[in-house]
């Protein structure tokens, strides 16, 4: 019996080592294996819980991003419950007299439009160095799509905002787990009012589906994906901007460049607004082994609320640069593609590099800015190529 | 004996693996199906030895139970657990790495958010040390007299030296070719 047990207890510890051994695998191999998501093709799952989704750049080769191609950012889980006969929108703060509207009613409203290229602040974190904490997003948390609802100025002036009203806070149905503070932002009164800022129930000319906000969800051009808040339920219009974590320590970038890793005081801080100027290659792709002839070099690029200028393309490694052609299909807020057309001269190892430059004359920069949360990262994008 | 005890056993462990794996989704089940996930990755037998929610004297009554099955698996071709749910489905969840903090790191973090938001960080030290306190100000339950284990247990498996994550890629979807 004593052996026995001698046995088990020797057993016991192969099996609490043997427990582990699916730990370190997981740990050690790369996890290819993928996760099926309905409605979701091929994209980068960052995280699962809560439900982060990046593109592959691959895919920014059209104009308007398929829903099932466009990134996913969540802070929160996203609300397990959505009603849409129950679901309501209310509009109050600083206001004459509030109002509330069904689905119905707000559906009725006068539609517009607003093609957005629409980005995570923190697209690109992974790129920074040294490195910071955060979704690890590579270049694919940016996609561009045509957003349509009725104009929040409408809702705003419906409502009579008060000369006290400076800015206008969304409150979505995320659910908040543990202590975590609530995901509400706010933007100032004079973009709220904005003709193209919108309280947008459609994506591409579909009702919003799950993991972009359904039933609404506000869409504020040219700024950071963070100030289009999803699931929205309450607006609220507000003597001063919004006070949370999400409004400050969170999306602030330094008022002056820092030493890469310094930490920056909150008072030296502004809020991040509007997208920086910024180019991707989407082909070919890093690593790509091509035969020699002609190689279509294409991308996207954007800034925010300004106009693309120019797009430059550098095959020596940023010494000399060519312009690219800018795609025909272009709006106010959304990205251009582009491509270029190249003739390797001989074969060997090449870096090709874009550069993007909008119409105020900003220029996408060797280096970004390097900040705490790895906001706006926006350097000079390349790729590695070997041409046979 | 062995032979009568043994499907008994294994019908309380295959039991205890899909309690343990309803426990670590319930938190997210309604989020995971929603979005229209299966919620069910392969039962871990780390989490089956480790996890909080069980009780000493179940961990080592399982971990004694076990033991003869998990030599088993490590003999044969394929682990007891692809045979024993077939059609393996994909494994969803993904898990930290070994080590004295393992349990409670993930106890302490899985709460809010999966592991995979670790796995992908690679900060040292002093940025470790910021993130478990906000986290805990957020409500990660951390003992104090744990949080400078917790700090090196992640500084040392997710530090700016380590080779980059890579993240798993969601599965082709048909609609997604012809979708808007």
């Amino acid at each position: 019996m004593n052996s026995r047990r001698n046995f088990l207890k020797q057993i016991s510890v192969a099996a609490i080592a043997a427990g582990a051994t699916p730990s370190i695998l997981t740990w050690a191999l790369p996890q290819q294996q993928s996760v099926a998501v309905p409605g979701e093709d091929g994209m980068v799952l960052r995280s699962y819980r809560f439900f982060d989704l990046e593109s592959p750049v691959e895919y920014f080769n059209t104009w308007l991003t398929p829903v099932p191609h466009f990134f996913v950012r969540n802070h929160m889980h996203e609300p397990s419950e959505l009603d849409p006969a129950a679901w309501r929108l209310s509009l109050g703060g600083e206001v004459e007299k509030p109002v509330s509207l069904t689905l119905g009613e707000l559906s009725k409203l006068e539609t517009h439009s607003v093609v957005n290229t629409l980005e995570c602040a923190g697209n690109g974190r992974s790129l920074h160095r040294p490195q910071v904490p955060g979704v690890q997003w590579g270049k694919g948390a940016v996609g561009t799509a045509r957003f349509s609802g009725p104009r929040l100025r409408d809702l705003l002036q419906r409502a009579g905002v008060k000369s006290t009203g400076k800015h206008v806070m969304f409150r979505g149905l995320d659910e908040v787990p543990g202590k975590v503070p609530p995901f509400i932002r706010s933007i100032p009164i004079e973009k709220a009012l904005d003709a193209d800022t919108l309280v947008a129930i459609h994506m591409n000319g579909s009702p919003l589906t799950r993991h972009h906000g359904f039933p609404a969800r506000a869409l504020v051009p040219g700024w950071i994906g963070a100030a289009s808040c999803k699931w929205i339920t309450e607006i609220k219009v507000l003597d001063k901007e919004f006070v949370g974590n999400f409004m400050s320590p969170a999306y602030r970038f330094p008022n002056q460049p820092g030493k890469p890793g310094d930490s920056v005081k909150p008072e030296d801080t502004h809020p991040v607004t509007a997208l920086s100027v910024k180019s991707v290659i989407s082909g070919p792709s890093e690593g790509a082994r091509l035969k020699s002839g002609r190689v279509a070099v294409h991308g996207a690029a954007w800034a925010g609320g300004a106009d693309i200028a120019k797009v430059e393309i550098s095959t020596d490694g940023g010494t000399t640069w060519s312009p690219a052609t800018l795609g025909h299909a272009q709006a106010h807020y959304a990205w251009r593609l582009w491509t270029y057309d190249w003739k390797p001269g001989k074969s060997g190892d090449y870096t090709i590099m874009s550069r993007a430059t909008d119409s105020q004359g900003h220029t996408q920069p060797p280096t970004a800015v390097w900040n705490p949360s790895g906001y706006l990262y926006n350097a000079i994008d390349q790729v590695n190529i070997h041409v046979a | 004996m062995s032979h009568k005890v043994f499907p008994d056993v294994f019908r309380k462990i295959v039991k205890a693996c899909s309690d343990v794996e309803e426990r670590r989704f319930s938190a997210a089940s309604s989020v995971i199906n929603d979005a229209g996930f299966s919620p069910c990755g392969r039962p871990s037998l780390r989490s089956l030895l480790f996890s909080q929610p069980l009780s000493c004297n179940v961990r080592m009554y399982l971990a004694r139970t076990l033991a003869p099955i998990v030599l088993l698996a490590l003999t044969s071709a394929s682990p007891f657990w692809a045979r024993a749910q077939k059609p393996a489905p994909p494994k969803v969840t993904t898990d930290l790495p070994a080590g004295t903090m393992q349990a409670k790191a993930t106890t302490a973090c899985s709460e809010c958010h999966e592991a995979r938001i670790i796995l992908q960080q690679r900060l040292n030290n002093a940025a470790w040390t910021k993130e478990v306190d906000k986290m805990t100000k957020w409500g990660a339950v951390v003992d104090p007299a744990d949080r400078e284990a917790l700090i090196d247990y992640l500084s040392k498996n997710f530090s700016p030296d380590k080779p980059a994550y890579e993240p798993q890629r969601t599965a082709p979807d048909k609609r997604g070719k012809t979708s808007k």
